[in-house]
């Protein structure tokens, strides 16, 4: 089980190689370690993994970072249970440890898992959002709003602080596919998660619907309250449920941002308490994440049958109801349109998120 | 032996030494992990710190130092390392850590645990190690006590691929290649400050192991309660190959912090570890053979090393072949026994939980009547009050006749 390199011996012709790479990436350089001959000699205790490495340079490739920021990258622990920090191809080492690698051959898989770790200090870093200044206005109607996550977020942003809590329960819903989906992509904005195969297989087993999206059930929970509770299925109906002109267009992050957002939610969960990585992730990351082309996931064919079983008993228990719902019970069948859907697994477009993030910082300076 | 790094006596200049434990797994690491933890004050009577408010306390801050995720658990880590480098810092004698994930840590990480120590502190690595033979298995059990599914076959498959391409085959080569591990976590070390303790072959006096540990870690002499409290028990064939079948049903839908105190610790630890006449895993005979050739070698490297050996390096060679009982094969009536073990402790616990649950209610309900009677109005309390007396309700009967109500 020894391979031909792994820890570095100091002082050797390849070392001073790999210390002169370091240095190349450092001021900016592009040239690939294959095609690397210049030496240097070291600048610190440990030569920094080939991920670590790799990832500066598809950064610089990109466009470039900061002194520190490179720093960060080249200090970075590639958080779980990954591949162990590798050694470069051609350094002279002990002979134990993995094989050593030409870094331009590793999956981008691996290079995400070192720019995750520096997005997480970056999202602990903005904190979450201040809480919104301005005395609630007695006179306006208020509302609570519950149901699918990504509906439920731009109805609130609608009400604005001064007339959200108290009031009616508003239950907003769409077709189960799209609610599942928006669960699963607002989940990575919160506390992470399975996978989306793992977590739709989750809920298949389990022969149960997310609690969220559980539309009678939260409705019934509520019917109780203050001001009772309705369900809105109609889009065209809630901002007049609501009570205000226009409920913005919900913005759902495709595939890739998701996935990025749900690796760096785990991340973050060992970086904050418990409690605080729902607020970071949803307050500090699901504004300011970059829009990309890829669409949001979507519930592939083989779950067809039970989204639509289930669809069918919502609606059922929806028409029964007594409370009001606003739209044709029926909305929630899914509606499965066979578009593209997004790759199941997405790794190049979410490295290439990572990268553009972590050269251009925009992102954590405005809300978009 | 060259040295053993004891306490610092009265006499000499106080001297601080950290003695960093990094596994390997399987090595009687929780054991020690137990005694440190349970005598921690007595250890600080003799200038020895085991900085931890609980059990797991360093387990905890290897899971921050390598940001690692463990079903869960690595959200109560947030800080931990800090923390413990903190009181190592502050402490003017020898400290003690101890973790065997700290096997897998990258040189990166390490950097930042040995720069966490401070300035002037004298840092001795501890390494337990043992036999391939014994550590094979073993890891596999370890794997499906924590939902994996794979099978025994695929396993050795894996860590047999020289390319690591598994997490599984990374994993087990980061926590088990004695001389990787020792490259990384001894790089700037001398190697008189490396030591390596070997965990004595089968049929060897019951203390040993502890001996060893005890001449390692300067502990000779001291009055310890050594009261074995907790172990990670192993688990025979067809136990093992039930608990696989039983994660294939249960890992779709039993989230990983109910699957640790459910399965890992009520079925495999507290049930299935019980049952000690069932065959015991080992390796099939060509997976053997490459164990020894493997290990073999591992001993010459270390031997020309000139750490510090406690016991015996041949130690490392593991025991001759003997007969292979195939965990992936095991028939349906050997796992039965086990299986009807295994419904039985869940039936007992799902009692134990309605027991619970049904007097959780009867609080909830004596919770809810109390709220009731402190929220009632003067009016309701009279009524209520004489309610409760023969005389009242005599009283209560004149007053409604008055007010011409029937009730």
């Amino acid at each position: 089980m020894s391979h031909a390199a792994a820890a570095p011996v100091a002082g050797s012709p390849g070392a001073a190689r790999a210390w002169g790479w370091v240095a190349h990436l450092r001021d900016g350089g592009t040239t690939p370690w294959s095609a690397w001959t210049g030496e240097a000699p070291a600048t610190g205790r440990v030569l920094p993994g080939a991920q670590q490495l790799e990832l500066l340079r598809r950064l610089n490739l990109a466009g470039g970072v900061a002194p520190d920021v490179a720093q960060r990258v080249l200090t970075a622990a590639a958080p779980g249970r990954g591949k162990p920090d590798l050694a470069l191809v051609g350094v002279p080492g002990s002979g134990y440890g993995p094989r050593p690698v030409d870094p331009a051959t590793l999956p981008a898989d691996e290079l995400v898992r070192v720019a995750t770790s520096v997005l997480a200090e970056d999202v602990v870093r903005l904190g979450p959002a201040r809480a919104a200044r301005g005395l609630p206005r007695p006179w306006g109607q208020h509302h609570r709003v519950a149901g699918d996550p990504v509906l439920a977020v731009a109805a609130r942003e609608a009400l604005g602080p001064r007339r959200l809590g108290r009031g009616p329960m508003v239950v907003v819903g769409a077709p189960l596919d799209q609610m599942l989906a928006d669960v699963w992509t607002r989940r990575c904005f919160e506390r992470g998660s399975f996978g989306w195969p793992e977590w739709l297989r989750f809920w298949q087993q389990r022969g149960q619907l997310p609690p969220r999206i559980d539309l009678p059930a939260v409705a019934e929970r509520h019917a109780g309250s203050p001001g009772g509770v309705r369900v809105v299925l109609d889009p065209t109906a809630l901002p007049h449920a609501l009570g205000v002109r226009r409920v913005p267009a919900p913005r759902r992050p495709g595939a890739d941002a998701a996935e990025l957002a749900r690796r760096i939610a785990t991340v973050v969960g060992v970086l904050v308490p418990t409690d605080e990585r729902a607020a970071l992730m949803s307050q500090a990351l699901w504004p300011r994440i970059p829009r990309t082309t890829m669409p949001q996931v979507s519930v592939p064919d083989e779950h067809r049958e039970w989204v639509t079983r289930a669809a069918e008993r919502m609606t059922g228990r929806l028409q029964r109801a007594g409370y009001p719902v606003v739209g044709d019970p029926a909305a929630v069948a899914p509606v499965l349109t066979g578009e593209t859907p997004a790759p199941e697994r997405p790794d190049a477009a979410v490295l290439e998120l990572a990268v553009r993030m972590l050269v251009d910082d925009d992102w954590t300076k405005e809300t978009r | 032996m060259t040295t053993t790094p004891t306490p610092s006596s009265g006499t000499d200049a106080p001297r601080r030494r950290v003695l960093v434990h990094v596994g390997t797994p399987k090595t009687g690491t929780s054991y020690l992990q137990d005694v440190l933890f349970r005598n921690r004050e007595a250890l600080r009577g003799h200038g020895i710190l085991y900085p931890a408010d609980r059990f797991d306390g360093h387990f905890l801050a290897a899971l921050d130092l390598m940001r690692l995720t463990w079903g869960g658990l690595e959200t109560e880590a947030v800080g931990a390392w800090d923390r413990l480098a903190e009181q190592v810092r502050a402490w003017p004698g020898t400290s003690i850590i101890s973790h065997e994930i700290l096997s897998t840590a990258s040189p990166m990480q390490i950097d930042r645990a040995m720069t966490s120590f401070g300035e002037g502190a004298e840092v001795h690595l501890v390494l337990s190690v043992r036999d391939l033979v014994r550590q094979v298995p073993a890891e596999w059990q370890e794997n499906v006590k924590h939902r994996s599914l794979v099978s025994y076959a695929h396993f050795l498959e894996m860590i047999r691929d020289p390319d690591r391409d598994t997490r599984i085959g990374s994993w087990f080569w980061g926590a088990q290649e004695i001389p990787d591990i020792l490259d990384r976590w001894g790089a700037l070390l001398p190697p008189e400050q490396v030591h390596v303790v070997t965990v004595p072959r089968p049929g060897a006096a019951p203390d040993e192991l502890w001996r060893r540990f005890s001449r390692t870690f300067g502990l000779d002499g001291l009055d310890l309660d050594l009261t074995p409290e907790r172990a990670n028990p192993s688990l025979g064939v067809p136990e093992t190959a039930l608990l696989r079948l039983v994660n294939k049903r249960v890992t779709p839908v039993v989230d990983p912090p109910d699957y640790r105190p459910l399965v890992r610790e009520l079925l495999a630890h507290q049930t299935l570890s019980r049952r000690t006449s069932s065959a015991r895993l080992g390796l099939p005979p060509a997976t053997h053979a490459w164990v020894q050739d493997l290990s073999r070698s591992w001993i010459t490297e270390v031997e020309q090393r000139g750490y510090d050996v406690v016991g015996d390096l041949a130690d490392l060679l593991g025991a001759p072949s003997e007969t292979f009982v195939d965990p992936d094969t095991a028939p349906a009536d050997e796992l039965l026994p086990a299986a009807l073990d295994a419904i039985t402790a869940l039936l007992v616990e799902g009692s134990r939980l309605r027991e619970s649950e049904a007097n959780l209610v009867r609080e909830l309900e004596e919770a809810r009547h109390e709220l009731h009677l402190a929220r009632r109005s003067p009016a309701e309390r009279t009524v209520q009050a004489l309610e409760a007396r023969p005389s009242g309700r005599r009283a209560m009967g004149v007053y409604r006749r008055v007010r011409g109500r029937q009730h």
